[in-house]
């Protein structure tokens, strides 16, 4: 049951993660085309500017709890590589319960009002030529945040599992 | 309250040193102090009511954006095995030479390591292509080890990298806080492009000391640092080696140098310049017929991964600096610097050390993070140029991370150094690099003028 959950969770992250990484290579060509009209035509493309910032943010924010799954965020290893795997769980398990999942709440919390209130507006980009969707870009933020709390909740389940099994 | 501060920053050190992932832990440990302060009556949650728009602050700054292209180029880079070939080609070009396989590793490292900007990653990289073949002709292993380490760190301080982008864009809004708090408002700014032109003729001599370095040993200790046997050079002919150079060095070289010189002519941002340049690392995979839809994403994976990480450490960084002058961290810390002897020189040297220590357990980019946005401002109120300060700490840091017994860089090459080179020798073969590294601080601390002259010639100062 606590199996399937975690599976559930980590399979849905890692499907917006993955989506989003493919931002990547669009903000590339963005970016270029960007360049090649302010250079080669002197035209400055604000909407399409701000396209880009958007797919940065959304990459970052979107991929946090896929990084997290991966193990790609970066862990001060010194003791950690060479302790034990049970110690390794312990650790991912307090770790998951007691600095992730606050970070995640406290984010989810601080950003409501704030999100909230873009919403409520219908901010749009403050630049003459920018994009109208700032409320959108600003509720990444939440987004991210219940990523994070889910992403947390699957991987203490997964420790907590691991050392239930390692103890038979 | 300053004390609480104090013991949050040592209670997160001693955390993370449990193995949790840093972006976390930095703003885990900083919430839970929080939330103590409060129970205790001495710190209000209002104090964190700044932290959704600092988040909207770093999705939307368009200075770090040149991260994810700069990624996305290095990994296309290594994806295309351009790397290896251009390694075979710099070593075929200097093999011949004793010392030359070290020259080319160093030369390599300077090269492509600036663009993945995590010190683990350009050190396995370097370990695992040019290790084995230094020890299989008869290197000196703590030769090789200590050649491999520095020129992997290397990377760091030479542009394009990674590392120098994120100090740039701290140490403008340092700059700007120190400028506010002196009353200029008509502040003057300093920019990443300044830091990457700044940045350069020192990493250049670093580069040239160390090529010195192994010149000296091949001229005292010849056995140290053999040349490659006449006939692998024999055996490619004339043309062989025309086409090895112009496949393998020529397009890297090419990129490189576009990428760096349209920054340094002023004509381009280094965001700019960083989308162009991943661009061009995906055409050169393309032209090797390496672009498969598999590879591209493994490409697009990878950098995510890679920029997921370091934009959470941001967050987490921010979260931690929040509380930490909540609880008038930062005043404490500007009181303490100022109240050193020897003004200026005494602040600098103290910073220097702690930095040089937080590099045993802290990366880089924490460091840049969570170190310099409190100490930054207060070093330049006191009136240092914000880019020789950059350079000082990019090159401290990198020396940080070649000291035994805890350089990271030591470690991540011990991980992939075949066992039968001790871990002595690899402690061994770093110190004439420290040396080297410490004797280039002293030379930028006596001429500043070696990191802010040439900015100075581009920028108009």
């Amino acid at each position: 049951m606590l199996r399937r959950a975690c599976d559930a969770i980590d399979r849905l992250n890692n499907v917006v993660g993955r989506c989003a990484a493919w931002l990547t290579a669009f903000m590339v060509l963005g970016y270029c085309v960007v360049v090649l009209l302010r250079y080669g035509f002197g035209i400055g493309l604000i909407g399409l500017q701000e396209a880009v910032t958007y797919m940065h943010a959304a990459v970052f924010m979107l991929a946090a709890a896929y990084t997290l799954n991966q193990d790609g965020h970066v862990r001060v290893d010194i003791f950690y590589r060479s302790w034990p795997a049970r110690r390794q769980a312990w650790v991912n398990l307090l770790g998951s319960l007691c600095l992730l999942l606050p970070v995640a709440v406290f984010i989810f919390v601080a950003s409501w009002s704030y999100v909230a209130d873009a919403w409520a507006r219908g901010e749009v980009s403050s630049e003459a030529g920018g994009l109208p969707f700032v409320y959108l870009l600003k509720t990444l933020i939440l987004v991210m945040a219940v990523q994070l709390v889910l992403a947390a909740l699957a991987r203490a389940g997964d420790a907590a599992l691991q050392l239930a099994e390692s103890r038979t | 309250m300053s004390w609480m501060a104090g013991l949050m920053f040592v209670v997160v050190c001693l955390t993370l040193l449990a193995g949790y992932p840093v972006a976390f832990t930095l703003g885990g440990v900083a919430l839970l102090f929080g939330l103590l302060g409060n129970l205790l009556g001495v710190f209000g949650f209002s104090e964190l009511l700044a932290m959704p728009s600092r988040l909207y602050g770093v999705m939307t700054n368009e200075t770090l954006i040149a991260v994810p292209l700069f990624v996305f180029m290095g990994v296309m880079l290594e994806r295309s095995r351009v790397a290896e070939e251009l390694l075979n080609a710099v070593a075929v070009l200097f093999g011949r030479v004793r010392g030359g396989l070290g020259i080319t590793v160093v030369l390599v490292g300077a090269l492509l390591a600036a663009s993945t900007g995590i010190v683990g990653a350009t050190v396995v990289t370097m370990g695992l292509l040019s290790l084995p073949t230094m020890l299989q002709r008869g290197y000196d292993p703590a030769v090789a080890t200590g050649t491999i380490c520095a020129s992997g760190t290397l990377g760091q301080v030479i542009p394009p990298s990674i590392i120098l982008v994120l100090l740039g864009d701290v140490l403008s809004s340092a700059y700007q806080q120190a400028q506010n708090s002196m009353g200029i408002f008509a502040a003057e700014t300093v920019s990443v492009g300044d830091l990457f032109v700044g940045a350069l003729l020192p990493g250049l001599c670093l580069v040239a000391l160390y090529i010195a370095y192994l010149l000296w040993l091949a001229w005292r200790r010849p056995q140290a640092v053999p040349a490659l046997p006449a006939q692998t050079r024999a055996e490619l002919g004339r043309d062989g080696l025309a086409r090895l150079l112009l496949a393998g060095l020529m397009p890297p070289l090419l990129l490189i140098v576009a990428v760096l010189g349209s920054i340094m002519a002023g004509v381009a941002t280094p965001t700019e310049a960083a989308a162009v340049g991943a661009f061009g690392a995906a055409l050169l995979a393309a032209l090797r017929r390496q672009l498969s839809l598999q590879a591209l994403r493994e490409v697009v994976e990878n950098t995510t991964r890679i920029t997921a990480m370091v934009f959470l450490i941001l967050i987490g960084a921010s979260i931690f600096s929040l509380v930490f002058s909540a609880y008038g961290g930062d005043i404490a810390v500007h009181r303490l610097l100022e109240s050193l002897p020897g003004g200026v020189f005494g602040a600098m040297v103290v910073v220097m050390l702690v930095m040089f220590l937080l590099g045993f357990i802290l990366d880089f980019i924490e460091i840049t993070f969570v170190v310099v946005p409190i100490v930054g401002p207060v070093l330049l109120t006191m009136g240092l140029d914000p880019v020789w300060l950059g350079v000082m700490m990019a090159i401290n840091l990198q020396t940080s991370f070649l000291t035994p017994p805890f350089g990271f860089a030591l470690f991540y090459l011990r991980g992939v150094a075949p066992p039968e080179v001790e871990t002595r020798a690899i402690y061994r073969g770093a110190i004439p690099f420290i040396g080297i590294q410490v004797a280039m601080l002293c030379v930028l601390a006596v001429w500043p003028g070696l990191a802010t002259w040439l900015p100075e010639q581009i920028y108009g100062g």
